[in-house]
């Protein structure tokens, strides 16, 4: 026997009502969560610096991390070690990549190199302007990619509860992972638009794997879901185990491109579980049983 | 079984192996798939164990984008083309003078041309007017153009011009493999992207932001008395550029330089006009401390000034030298026959970048680093992203190898899936490597995200095949198989609609990981899932 196996879910003992109402709770939760953060900050998510605009120096340095923000004229927004000794992320407002360049490596008031390594490893910098670009093509990114999905859902199915059922966990699929990027904090980069638009592939899946089981096979609602069930939350955390692993180890390395794109698709995948085998399901079971008799 | 049977019965499997094996000798075989290796030179190439090609990111060095200063009238002046698309150039020339003189600006900061489609359109390339002062300039120009007709950004040809001359500059400052293109947001907004593999930000930034004016100027006493400066030569009256070398007598550089016909004449007669090759000859006091020229100094002086981006570089007078020097040449007239000069430089680096400057001409407008994005990483940093990027990949296949096992518990289930998996990504490295894709740290989550899509679709396989008990004839397993492969196909469908913008959009550094994505589910879909059915298929029932 298997080391893990899906376990059976007794649907039959709640009710539609009972199912929807976790995922849907947490959905206004994940809502609220945003529009309040919209109202006081300005902006649903906090925004990194691809696209609020600032400077990322990597630099490596004998210089203890509490001293690293003296070396600039601009106090840094944020210093974090990467996995490597005497390497760290300095983070600013700033756009001036060429001054703190030199700032970090003036001989007298800079860092202190660390052997014949070069002091700063990497530079990135985006100006306010381009940053705002950026954040129109992702928005419009993310749109044309949630209507290309919805559209092939409803081709796919071509009645309209399976197929909004779909659009509306995926719908939350993305919500959720949001809200907790503004919980924890984690700023809204390239990589994790990135993981947000993989997230509507990856997580459509399940759900397309379920509708399809229940739908167009014959047998019984619940044997159909269950066997839906087993491959289905086998491919959800196979993903989740890879995308978590990828998240720590990347985020070890210091590489948040990969970072960010692993903790977005692993929060993103959790919530799709709760979705897919609830408030989808519960669509399903109420238009089996009570939607196709009307 | 027949040789002819089994390869039918096996062909989805044989189509795997065949672009496994296809994948595995443009991945390792030196020069492989591509042997002609015409964009060769690049050593790196020879000392990496794979024929792959890796980005920026993986690689080090510098990309900037930034976009033009500058705005543009468009369609104005209908005056100056003719119904039969005759230009009037005196028109424009008198445009540009206007728009010059009213908004004070050097003549290489203006400009009105007719575009290819007959219209004429006129730009200035500086932050510091304001849209009302260059549409009021233009109306002193008899221009009917408002504030409405302007806007920021200038024209495609001088995007196109602008792009060609940084190509120029840095290839002719040896550096290889860089390269410069246009990028256009969804927004509307174009930026001039320029990438060069080993180069720090600042050093770029610095070929970058020099505008690369060359001129000769001539400093000499006017009228009244009063030294004077005059333009006499620009980058436009140069025909050919030879490489800097040490001036034959005393110290400095020199870029001997070949003038136009067109030129030369008239820079001949300017040149006698004022004196240079009679009064002036040899008259030229002023004296470099190797940088910049010092313009202290007292009585006349006949000196040809070499200035670049405003900045006197050096200052020579013109000689007989002994009957056959250019002034000599000049005043007989032979000159213009001949017409080459030499353009002074103090130190060599002043003669390198002057000598680049005229080759690859002058930037027509400056670049605005104010509103660029910046990304530099020291060629050391990146190989170490290359190494963990490796490694994350590996430990994430093995992830995903030790969550399937313990699932299925089965290694004849198990086993093909990771190696179909693992296969996947074999065949997408190849393909970029085939293509000559650089890779970057985006192609990574890329393939960490097809090893993922991957396994998914194979789970559907395996789960749909074994259901219900054994698999107890070929027609049962092809029925389960296509009803799996259903799904498959929908899930890869919004896969790809998902991502898709994300390949054509330009987001920075994601277009990578969409194109790796989408290419590894389609890979995906057409050849490793139909193998993966029929590996199974052979385990399963025992043929």
């Amino acid at each position: 026997m298997a080391y893990f196996d899906v376990p059976e879910i007794e649907y039959t003992r709640y009710s539609n009502r009972q199912l929807a109402a976790v995922p849907l709770a947490v959905l206004a939760v994940a809502l609220l969560v945003l529009s309040g953060s919209f109202l006081v900050y300005g902006t649903p998510v906090p925004l990194g610096m691809d696209f609020a605009g600032g400077t990322e120096l990597t630099v490596q340095t004998t210089t203890p991390e509490g001293e690293i923000a003296a070396s600039f004229d601009q106090t840094p927004e944020s210093v974090t070690g990467t996995g490597t000794e005497n390497q760290y992320i300095v983070r600013f407002s700033s756009t001036d990549s060429a001054a703190l360049t030199d700032q970090a490596t003036d001989s007298d008031t800079g860092l202190e190199p660390d052997g014949d390594a070069e002091i700063v490893q990497s530079v990135s910098s985006t100006s306010a302007s381009f940053g705002a670009g950026s954040q129109q093509t992702a928005m419009l990114g993310l749109v044309v990619a949630f209507v290309g999905m919805s559209a092939i859902a409803f081709l796919l199915f071509r009645t309209f509860v399976p197929s909004i059922a779909i659009v509306i966990s995926a719908f939350s699929d993305l919500v959720i992972p949001l809200a907790f990027m503004r919980l924890v904090d984690i700023p809204l980069s390239l990589g994790t638009v990135a993981g947000l638009l993989m997230l509507i592939g990856y997580s459509v899946d399940s759900d397309i794997l379920l509708n399809n089981h229940v739908l167009r096979r014959s047998g019984d609602f619940y044997e159909s879901t269950y066997r839906a069930m087993r491959t289905g939350v086998t491919m959800t955390v196979t993903s989740m185990a890879a995308m978590l692993v990828m998240a720590v180890s990347a985020y070890v390395f210091g590489i948040g491109l990969l970072a960010s794109i692993g903790i977005i698709l692993f929060v993103g995948l959790a919530a799709d579980l709760m979705n897919t085998y609830m408030l989808n399901l519960c669509l399903l079971r109420w238009y089996k049983f009570e939607g196709v008799r009307r | 079984m027949n040789p002819i049977a089994a390869v039918k019965s096996n062909w989805r499997i044989l189509l795997l192996v065949v672009f496994v094996s296809f994948a595995v000798v443009a991945l390792f075989v030196p020069g492989g798939i591509m042997a002609d290796d015409s964009l060769g030179g690049n050593e790196s190439v020879q000392e990496s164990p794979t024929n792959l090609e890796f980005g920026l990111g993986l690689e080090g060095g510098t990309r900037i984008r930034v976009p033009v200063t500058g705005m543009t009238a468009e369609d104005i002046a209908s005056d100056a083309v003719s119904e039969e698309g005759q230009v009037d150039q005196e028109r424009l020339e008198e445009i540009e003078g206007t728009v010059e003189q009213e908004l004070d600006l050097d003549p290489a900061n203006a400009s009105v041309d007719v575009q290819e489609d007959g219209t004429v359109t006129a730009e200035v390339f500086t932050g510091s007017v304001t849209q009302a002062e260059f549409a009021a300039a233009l109306q002193s120009a008899n221009v009917d153009a408002s504030e409405d007709d302007i806007r920021d950004g200038v024209t495609q040809s001088t995007r196109d011009q602008m792009i060609e001359t940084i190509q120029t500059k840095i290839n002719a400052a040896g550096l290889s493999g860089g390269t410069a293109y246009e990028q256009t947001t969804a927004t509307g907004e174009h930026y001039i992207v320029v990438e060069v593999p080993n180069m720090g930000a600042n050093e770029l930034r610095n070929i970058l932001s020099e505008r690369g004016v060359v001129e000769v100027v001539a400093y000499y006493p006017g009228e009244n008395g009063n030294q004077t400066n005059e333009t006499v030569l620009t980058g436009d009256d140069i025909a050919t550029v030879d490489p800097p070398q040490q001036r034959e007598q005393g110290d400095g550089y020199v870029v001997p330089i070949q003038v136009r016909e067109e030129s030369a004449q008239q820079f001949q007669g300017r040149m006698n006009d004022i004196g240079f090759t009679s009064d002036g000859v040899g008259m030229c006091n002023l004296r470099g401390d190797g940088e910049s020229i010092s313009f202290d100094h007292e009585g006349e002086q006949y000196c040809l000034l070499t200035v670049a981006d405003g900045e006197v570089v050096d200052a020579h007078s013109m000689g007989d030298r002994g009957g056959n020097g250019l002034a000599t040449n000049m005043r007989q007239g032979t000159w213009a026959d001949d017409p080459t000069f030499q353009m002074g430089a103090q130190n060599q680096q002043d003669a390198q970048s002057l000598s680049v400057n005229l080759r690859a001409g002058s930037l027509r407008a400056p670049l605005d680093f104010s509103e660029s994005q910046v990304y530099s990483i020291e060629a050391a940093h990146a190989d170490q992203f290359k190494q963990y990027s490796l490694l994350i990949g590996l430990l994430s296949v093995v992830t995903v190898s030790g969550v399937v096992y313990g699932r299925y518990t089965d290694t004849r289930v198990a086993l093909p899936m990771i190696l179909t998996a693992v296969a996947e990504v074999v065949v997408l490295l190849g393909f970029a490597a085939v293509i000559r894709m650089p890779l970057d740290l985006s192609h990574v989550a890329g393939f960490i995200a097809v090893v993922g899509t991957g396994v998914d679709d194979l789970v559907i396989i395996a789960d749909e095949v074994m259901d219900e008990g054994d698999v107890s004839s070929e027609r049962v397993f092809q029925s389960r198989f296509r009803k799996a492969f259903w799904v498959i196909g929908a899930a890869a469908a919004t896969t790809i609609v998902a991502l898709s913008p994300l390949a054509v959009l330009s987001l920075g550094d994601l277009q990578g990981f969409a194109i790796i994505t989408i290419l590894g589910v389609l890979i995906g879909v057409l050849i490793t899932r139909p193998a993966y059915g029929d590996i199974l298929r052979r385990l399963l029932t025992d043929q």
